[in-house]
């Protein structure tokens, strides 16, 4: 019970680790950024995204397949030594570049996982926002094998 | 909709496994479906959002996440929303073992 009050009362859970905070707040990114998702590179959608497309390298990782030979279902994994709010999946392999942007809640772990589409071989972008309000990227080219877009 | 959630020391993961052709445009076009595909999903524990994902037609047939949060304990519930391209809804939760 006292534990339902606190998540209601929105306080700070910093000092409570084992309790979820509650100040996230669900964003649809598809409607607070369409332009981003009809952008048909990374670079604009980016910018459409984050506003910027001016990013630091080297502090989140991409894991990504060198050689994927079934482009229905490309892992893509995320890890990150710094804290992130916002981390989005961009592709230029299909005929428009965003897949997929995750926000994390205040306790999320920087280690996360998916499957794209990718119908030709191209670079993958991985960009996201810090806690800090800095924006980081990853790149890494798939290759793809037998392309998985039906388009 | 497949939910996993386990607890790992103080990190609970969770593997998510959607149900959707995630066609779009192009893809209906040449396949001669209707376009369809997953737009938003929620995770929540209790009222807090632990995880979300605007998503579009370029993740894969049935889409596949994993990720992970701190702060839950073993018992609590996961709760997964989807919302479609046509404003379909699913929800499913799962206890964290």
């Amino acid at each position: 019970m006292q534990r339902r009050k606190f998540l209601s009362l929105g306080a700070a859970a910093a000092a409570v680790v084992t309790v979820l905070p509650s100040s996230l707040t669900a964003t649809d990114f598809r409607t607070t950024a369409p332009k981003a998702w009809e952008a048909p590179t990374s670079k604009e959608a980016m910018e459409a995204l984050f506003g910027s497309s001016v990013t630091t390298e080297g502090k989140i990782e991409i894991k990504a397949p060198k050689l994927a030979e079934n482009g229905g279902a490309v892992p893509i994994g995320v890890k990150s030594s710094v804290a992130l709010t916002t981390i989005a999946i961009f592709q230029d392999a299909n005929p428009r570049s965003a897949v997929v942007v995750f926000e994390m809640g205040d306790n999320g772990v920087m280690d996360m996982m998916t499957k794209i589409k990718m119908r030709k071989t191209a670079d993958v972008t991985i960009v996201a926002k810090g806690k800090d309000g800095k924006l980081y990227s990853a790149v890494q080219k798939v290759e793809v094998s037998i392309g998985g877009c039906g388009g | 909709m497949k939910i996993k959630a386990k607890l790992n020391g103080e990190e609970t993961e969770i593997k998510l496994l959607l149900e959707s052709p995630m066609a779009g445009k192009e893809e209906a076009a040449t396949k001669k479906i209707e376009e369809s595909y997953i737009t938003h999903i929620t995770a929540k524990v209790g009222s807090a959002v632990v995880w979300e994902a605007s998503t579009g037609p370029f993740l894969s047939k049935d889409p596949y996440f994993m990720f992970k949060f701190k702060g839950a304990k073993a018992g609590d519930k996961i709760v997964i929303e989807t919302i479609d391209n046509k404003g379909k809804t699913e929800k499913a939760e799962e206890a964290i073992k």
